[in-house]
């Protein structure tokens, strides 16, 4: 208790702030990120099953349905609307009516549905003297940079948060940022809540919690199954460690304080932790069929959202 | 250096227990906040070198917490110790006329011991000695906190007469453990400072400080026949020293100094003051160079300096020209002397001290008798012979010596004799020192009766030992006999300067006004103060006889000052009467310090205290900093600090040299004289002053300009004195002018010499001819009082300057060129010389003929002047509102 004593006030107000205020809703955003993808051309995402879904997409379900792309023709059964006769395939076909008509019918056109996750913890809200940006606007750009992105492949969009809602079509980006900044999650890990199978998840976030935690949620989603990609986005301060001399550190989500009396002889102890938690995050990944990056807030977000174009689509 | 609270600095010995406590303790970290905090968790190294708080910083901390020690000690720099007892402390001033010479170093010394008492802790009571201006007896106040005292002190002063120390003492004083201390003037102005003493040390331990240079006082001078006669007194005692005593006329100017010599000891001591009449009657008041005091100042009334002399005339003819029997007597006394006509029965108005009657038998009766009455109060009677005197010379009061009948002629053309010229005059003579010029004739003139006595009545004779002037003391006053008429009948003497002289000397004779009557009550009109500045009277003055002016000792009732009404002052000096310079041994019993110039007490526990707080605040932010927690703070106070000067200095008023265009200004032309511009300048400025206190326009500072180098074309109005050597001015500077003029400028052009003043600048109308020559002047006509000038702000009827009464050019009314607003304007009325003000907003220039209404006057005109400029035509159109109007109405 004694440590917490010596908090500073902006600290405890930062941890004691629950709930955080609803930003606005601020259409700049979703236009810089529109900007930021508009350099790429549409993600369509290269889905091998496509998730159950009734809404009409763009990925061909090899099925009689709606759609747009020709399927078959079979011959007319009484119930069936006059309007869906195919009236010159018909009469080419020889035969009297109405065994000769003929019923045009379309491939079923699914949609896939991506959801999109970050981390919008405190943790997230936070950057060093380095960096510019914090990492949780850092996350947000590239979010909605890639739903822009999918949007405008045709994909259907998700943010994935209970009750969110699949959104599709050019316009579907302000829903997207309106259900992002509605998104109160204080947990550092996405929420748990059932994905229909065979849909694609993005997690972007800084994924510092424990491993195993971590490990539960991944391997709950490959268990749907669900597969994706999962971003980790870091502050240089926090790769470098680039601090001297005795320094007390203070978590942003109520840890306990940590002082270091020469931070310049830890620095290599805390370069094996952090190199250990990406290690463990990427064999997660990988056993779960998940793509994994890393993505420092002092490098452009172009970069980032171009791993996550390339990793999306080429699967 | 000593402290005032010496235990605090036990303090000093806890410094080293601080050093070990601030040793063991470590700067407290900085503070970062992480994310990625789980991963340091746990991550703490094997060792752990304590960290120190650096030398440095030990050393700051230390300094700081010895300073502040130091400073809750008390020190105190030029600590004149301290005072005995634990009672109030009685501080007794004497602040009699003589404490004015060192006046302020008597208040520091008080303030030194009211430090002394407030170090201490203890209360004060003040003491002066001398009564205010109420007249009540001075008391001591009650003891109050010394600060209340510094307030009592602070409006102490002294007084222009001697303390009055007896009644001072307070009989009550239930105080115990009293401490006095005494500042003394060392003088006995009354005698009665045994009681004073006595009740003094009855009170508690004294202690004197005591004395200054002895005081000087500056009796009243004695008026002789050539000057006058300085008498300073000094209290015994003194060194041997040389004071100068300078005379001074009512405007505060010095015309004349003498030097008086004191050796060591010497109490007294005179000296002459050689003044010339003409001087002398202007001068008001002789003082005592140095220190500003009562006792230094001796003010002049009638008594010494003015000299109204009546004219008797015994016909009409009296005053006609070259032959009037007035005519000489008044052209030689009228430069020197206020003149007065009567008759010889009705005496001149006003009190006059010399009478002059010309030839004029006087016939027994009121008017002889009304002559004698007057003289024997002390009047002056000069007499001129003549034939109807020579013819009635029977034995007369009225005549000094008794005369022989008829009149004997030297010379002419039935005689044998030459015209005798004069003799020396001897020695016993006001005349004495006179040079008798050879030319001075005596053709006819009236023969005393051969006496005894005759001698000693003659102060001057001709060469063959003839009286030529006899006197005879009547009464108080005296009759003086010229033998010869008083023009120029009898001898060519009222011709020559002598008899100007000898006129002069008679008058200077005279002894005075005859004063007010003895009864009359005059009231204080000034009074010095002690300082001896004139100023209002305090509120115990009260009337005084006029004949007890002379006996009567200053006091608050009767302030040494100006009594009695504004025509016929009369005056009371500190030093004229029953004032004795006498000193006064020590108290006895009484410590004695010196009054010298002690720097006053300095208590420096309070910067001490300061400059810890500013090292602690220095810690402060160090500390800080160490932490990583000011950074940007600090750069901002110190942007912000950085930027208050810049701010300042970005003042939007500060004018920027170079840009005239900015503020309406004034301009006056180079003329190449340096005296004549820096006058210019000068007259420019003090009209700018004038124009901004009486106006709405707002003038800047006003500049020297060069035609065709600056450009005139922001100056409304120019000043261009004329000086005889002014060259014609060159092609591009006549074409500027030209240009000035032609859109709408004014130059004002003075040729200095106009009116009154003509003849101070000799040449500038030739001048002025000669630099007009290339300038396009219109048509000009004298100024009127119905042109514009004359009404843009003031009613003006005349334009005077320095000089006045000549008329003034401009443009003529016809011209409509240039909407009727005259491009010149032509004058020699040095108006700047009229305008000047010096440094201290004096004016140096005096005025001819002189008065402030002509000075007045020339700033109207000048200000009438700048509104023509400023407003052009727009005062001109006023004239016509009542008519637009009227056409409006209807």
């Amino acid at each position: 208790m004694v440590s917490r004593s010596t908090r500073s006030l902006a600290v405890w107000s930062n941890v004691l702030a629950d709930p955080p205020p609803l930003p606005t809703l601020d259409p700049a955003r979703a236009r810089r990120a529109e900007a930021l993808g508009g350099r790429l051309p549409p993600l369509l995402v290269a889905a091998r099953r496509v998730a159950a879904t009734v809404a009409q997409g763009v990925h061909g379900r090899r099925r009689v349905g709606q759609g747009d792309s020709f399927w078959q023709f079979r011959p007319y059964a009484a119930g069936d609307p006059i309007g869906r006769i195919d009236w010159r395939q018909s009469a080419r076909s020889g035969r009297e009516a109405p065994e000769g008509w003929l019923i045009r019918q379309t491939e079923w056109d699914a949609a896939q549905t991506i959801y999109l996750w970050r981390d919008g913890s405190a943790s997230m809200a936070w950057h060093s003297r380095a960096a510019a940006a914090d990492k949780r606007d850092r996350a947000s750009l590239l979010l909605l940079a890639l739903a822009s992105l999918l949007l405008r492949g045709g994909e259907r969009v998700a943010v994935l948060r209970p009750r969110g809602r699949p959104v599709s079509g050019r316009f579907g980006l302000d829903r997207v940022l309106e259900e992002l900044d509605q998104a109160r999650d204080d947990d550092d890990l996405p929420p748990r809540f059932p994905l229909p199978r065979y849909a694609q998840v993005v997690l972007i976030g800084d994924f510092l919690a424990p491993l195993e935690r971590i490990q539960e949620t991944i391997a709950r989603m490959a268990a749907v199954p669900v597969s994706g990609y999962l971003l980790q986005v870091l502050d240089p301060a926090e790769t470098t460690l680039p601090y001297d001399g005795r320094i007390r550190f203070q978590g942003l989500e109520g840890e306990r304080d940590a002082l270091i009396p020469r931070v310049d002889s830890v620095r290599e102890a805390y370069r094996d932790r952090l190199k250990r938690q990406q290690d463990g995050l990427a064999a997660i990944c990988a056993a779960a069929g998940f793509g994994f990056g890393i993505h420092r807030t002092d490098r452009p977000p172009e970069t980032a959202l171009l791993s996550l174009y390339m990793a999306l689509s080429a699967r | 250096m000593t402290f005032a609270a010496p235990l605090a600095l036990i303090a000093l010995a806890a410094l080293p227990l601080l050093w070990w406590l601030l040793r063991v303790t470590p700067p407290a970290p900085r503070t970062e906040s992480f994310p990625a905090i789980r991963l340091l968790l746990g991550l703490n190294p094997t060792e752990e070198t304590p960290a120190r708080t650096p030398l440095w910083l030990l050393l700051l901390r230390l300094a700081a917490a010895g300073l502040a020690i130091v400073a809750l000690a008390r020190p105190v720099l030029d600590s004149t110790g301290s005072l005995e007892g634990g009672g109030p402390v009685l501080l007794a001033i004497d602040n009699g006329w003589a404490t004015a010479a060192d006046w302020p170093r008597r208040v520091q010394m008080a303030n030194t011991v009211l430090d002394r008492a407030a170090r201490a802790g203890r209360q004060a009571a003040l003491l002066t000695t001398a009564p205010g201006e109420t007249g009540a007896v001075p008391r001591a106040s009650a003891p109050m906190p010394v600060a209340d005292v510094r307030a009592l002190l602070g409006a102490a002063r002294p007084w222009p007469w001697p303390s009055s120390r007896a009644s001072a003492v307070p009989r009550e004083w239930p105080y115990a453990g009293t401490s006095v201390v005494y500042i003394a003037d060392g003088l006995a102005d009354r005698s009665e400072f045994s009681t004073f003493e006595k009740s003094l040390s009855a009170l508690g331990k004294v202690t004197e400080i005591c004395c200054g240079p002895a005081p000087r006082l500056l009796r009243p001078p004695e008026a002789g026949a050539s000057g006058m006669t300085i008498h300073v007194a000094r209290a015994p005692g003194g060194l041997a020293e040389s004071v100068a005593v300078l005379a001074r006329t009512g405007d505060g100017r010095t015309l004349a100094r003498a030097d008086i010599a004191l050796a060591m000891g010497q109490t007294a001591a005179s000296a002459p003051l050689p003044l010339p009449l003409e001087v002398r009657n202007r001068i008001a008041q002789l003082v005592l160079d140095g220190p500003p005091s009562a006792g230094g100042i001796v003010l002049l009334d009638e008594r010494w300096r003015r000299r109204p002399v009546g004219l008797l005339a015994t016909d009409p003819a009296a005053d006609a020209p070259l032959t009037g029997a007035l005519f000489y007597p008044r052209r030689a006394l009228a430069p020197f002397a206020e003149l007065r006509d009567g008759d010889p029965t009705t005496l001149p108005p006003g009190e006059v001290s010399v009478l002059i009657l010309p030839d004029h038998a006087l016939a027994p009766g009121a008017g002889q008798e009304t002559l004698t009455a007057w003289v024997e109060k002390g009047g002056l009677l000069i007499r001129f012979a003549g034939p109807r005197l020579a013819e009635a010379a029977t034995p007369n009061p009225l005549l000094p010596v008794p005369l022989l009948t008829g009149d004997r002629q030297l010379g002419g053309a039935m005689s044998w004799g030459e015209p005798a010229g004069l003799a020396p005059f001897p020695a016993a003579s006001p005349f004495a020192g006179l040079a008798v010029p050879p030319e001075v004739r005596v053709n006819r003139q009236v023969l005393a009766e051969p006496g005894i006595d005759l001698a000693a009545h003659t102060w001057a004779s001709l060469a063959d030992g003839t009286p030529l002037v006899t006197w005879r003391a009547l009464g108080a006053g005296r009759v003086v006999l010229f033998h010869v008429t008083s023009n120029a009948d009898w001898s060519n003497l009222p011709l020559s300067g002598l008899f100007v002289d000898m006129l002069n000397r008679l008058v200077a004779l005279s002894a005075g006004v005859a004063s007010a009557a003895d009864s009359t009550v005059l009231a204080s009109a000034e009074s010095l103060d002690g300082f001896g500045r004139l100023g209002r009277p305090p509120e115990a003055a009260t009337g005084l006889e006029a004949g007890a002016i002379a006996t009567t000792p200053a006091s608050p009732r009767h302030p040494p000052g100006l009594y009695g009404p504004e025509n016929s002052r009369r005056v009371l000096n500190l030093g004229a009467a029953n004032l004795e310079l006498a000193t006064v041994p020590r108290i006895d019993g009484a410590t004695v310090e010196p009054l010298t110039d002690t720097p006053r007490e300095r208590e420096f526990g309070p910067p001490l205290l300061a400059m810890a707080t500013l090292l602690l605040l220095l810690d402060m932010v160090l500390a800080l900093g160490l932490r990583g927690l000011l950074r940007r703070s600090i750069a901002a106070g110190i942007a912000l600090l950085l930027a208050i000067p810049t701010a300042h200095a970005a003042d939007p008023i500060a004018n920027p040299a170079g840009t005239p265009a900015l503020t309406t200004r004034l301009g006056h032309i180079v003329s190449g004289d340096p005296r004549v511009d820096a006058l210019a300048a000068a007259g420019l400025v003090g009209l700018s002053e004038y124009v901004n206190r009486r106006t709405s326009a707002a003038l800047g500072k006003p500049d020297a300009v060069e035609p065709g180098q600056t450009d005139l074309s922001v100056y409304p109005l120019l000043y261009w004195p004329i000086v005889a050597d002014a060259p014609e001015p060159a092609k591009p500077a006549a074409v500027a002018l030209n240009a000035y003029m032609a859109h709408g400028g004014i130059i004002l052009i003075d040729t200095r010499e106009s009116g009154s003043g003509a003849g101070f600048a000799p040449g500038t109308d030739v001048a002025l001819k000669r630099v007009a020559k290339g300038l396009t002047i219109p048509p000009l006509a004298p100024l009127s009082a119905e042109h514009v000038l004359s009404r843009s702000f003031y009613l003006l009827n005349d334009f005077p300057g320095r000089f006045t009464g000549d008329a003034v050019w401009a443009q003529r009314d016809q011209d409509r060129a240039n909407d009727s607003v005259s491009p010149v304007i032509l004058g020699g009325h040095d108006w700047a010389s009229a305008w000047a003000i010096d440094a201290n907003g004096r004016n140096p220039h005096a005025v001819i003929p002189g008065g402030q209404r002509q000075r007045t006057m020339a700033y109207r005109f000048g200000v009438n002047l700048v509104m023509y400029a400023l407003t052009g035509n727009y005062k001109g159109d006023q004239v016509h509102i009542p008519a637009i109007l009227q056409r409006l109405g209807q």
